[in-house]
């Protein structure tokens, strides 16, 4: 069994810190983290005083340094092969609808459980639950007035027979 | 039709990559530089460091560890080619022990053996068996000198 003070003072996590770790280290130091929360809160401390280090050696970039990366994010934001991303459906499906090629689409991401949709939709389904309340107003305004007419019909429909009965 | 809009996940990167270039850009262009040392190659490289982030982001577990281990672990991807070839370029003695300079004056505190270790580790890339190689020395006993390396520099930090 590993004893985990000896992990700890290894000096494995600093390896793994510094991006030095094999994989298999890597594996293993996880698994640790996972397991034990003295790997975990070295692992943090190690983690914060690294990212302190680097903080206090820290040359601020000249604004370029952002254009060039923005320009160059730019080119791929609108750059036409990033539209090649495109769920091809069977011909049937496809209604000539290629066309269209702006951003008023569902977005579907097939590796996550999570589905990005139009932000229009969010309008159509609050103006739909509005209509819904709205209806579900009137049906039992109605309702109630409906009883309330029959009531007032049984009482006349009782009247009349007792004035018939009593002529 | 179903389509993935592939510029808004674009967009959506764009907008982290921004956050992420605000809170670590002066660290990564510090830490860079501390490699290279020169300006331009640094600015150079922490753009490229950041256009490659831009395309390879959803690849990169950021939930896994803290954002600034993970950019760094990313960057020396990056700058293993510049390792790779100042090595080829720069044949070393392997009895000689290159020290490196840095700004970071806790650094004097360490021994050569400490900064050598320390400093192939963090600037050079260099993985743990390639150092015990070259110093003839185990890799528990290399890990150890970074241990004690790393410990004097956050002592004193």
């Amino acid at each position: 069994m590993i004893k985990i003070n000896e992990y700890i003072e290894s000096g494995i996590l600093e390896t793994y810190v510094l991006g030095s770790a094999s994989e298999a280290e890597v594996r293993e130091l996880l698994y640790f983290k996972e397991k034990y929360p003295e790997v975990e809160q070295a692992l943090f401390s190690l983690e914060t005083d690294l990212e302190r280090i680097a903080l206090r050696m820290a040359v601020p970039p000249p604004p370029h340094v952002w254009y060039k990366i923005e320009s160059e994010i730019n080119e791929l934001v609108t750059a036409p092969h990033a539209d090649a991303l495109t769920i091809k459906l069977p011909p049937g499906n496809s209604k000539g609808k290629e066309g269209k090629k702006n951003s008023q689409f569902l977005d579907v991401d097939a590796s996550s459980s999570h589905m990005r949709i139009h932000k229009i939709w969010r309008l159509i389904l609050i103006g739909l639950f509005v209509l819904g309340k709205i209806f579900l107003g009137f049906a039992i305004f109605f309702f109630l007035e409906n009883r309330k007419l029959k009531e007032e019909l049984q009482e006349l429909k009782t009247e009349l027979k007792v004035e018939k009965s009593v002529k | 039709m179903l389509k993935v809009d592939k510029q808004a996940l674009l967009r959506d990167t764009h907008v982290d990559i921004r956050g992420i270039y605000n809170k670590y850009a002066g660290m990564l262009l510090g830490y860079i530089f501390e490699i290279v040392k020169d300006h331009d190659l640094a600015e150079e490289y922490l753009v490229r460091i950041f256009n490659d982030l831009n395309k390879q982001f959803s690849e990169v577990d950021w939930d896994d560890t803290n954002t600034w281990c993970q950019l760094l672990r990313f960057a020396k991807k990056v700058l293993a080619e510049y390792h790779m070839a100042s090595r080829n370029c720069a044949p070393r003695s392997p009895a000689v022990l290159v020290v490196h300079n840095t700004r970071h004056e806790n650094f004097n505190h360490l021994n050569d053996e400490q900064k050598k270790v320390f400093c192939d580790v963090y600037y050079n890339g260099k993985g743990i068996t390639e150092i015990s190689t070259e110093l003839n020395q185990t890799e528990a006993v290399i890990r150890k000198t970074l241990k004690e390396a790393f410990a004097i520099i956050r002592k004193g930090d």
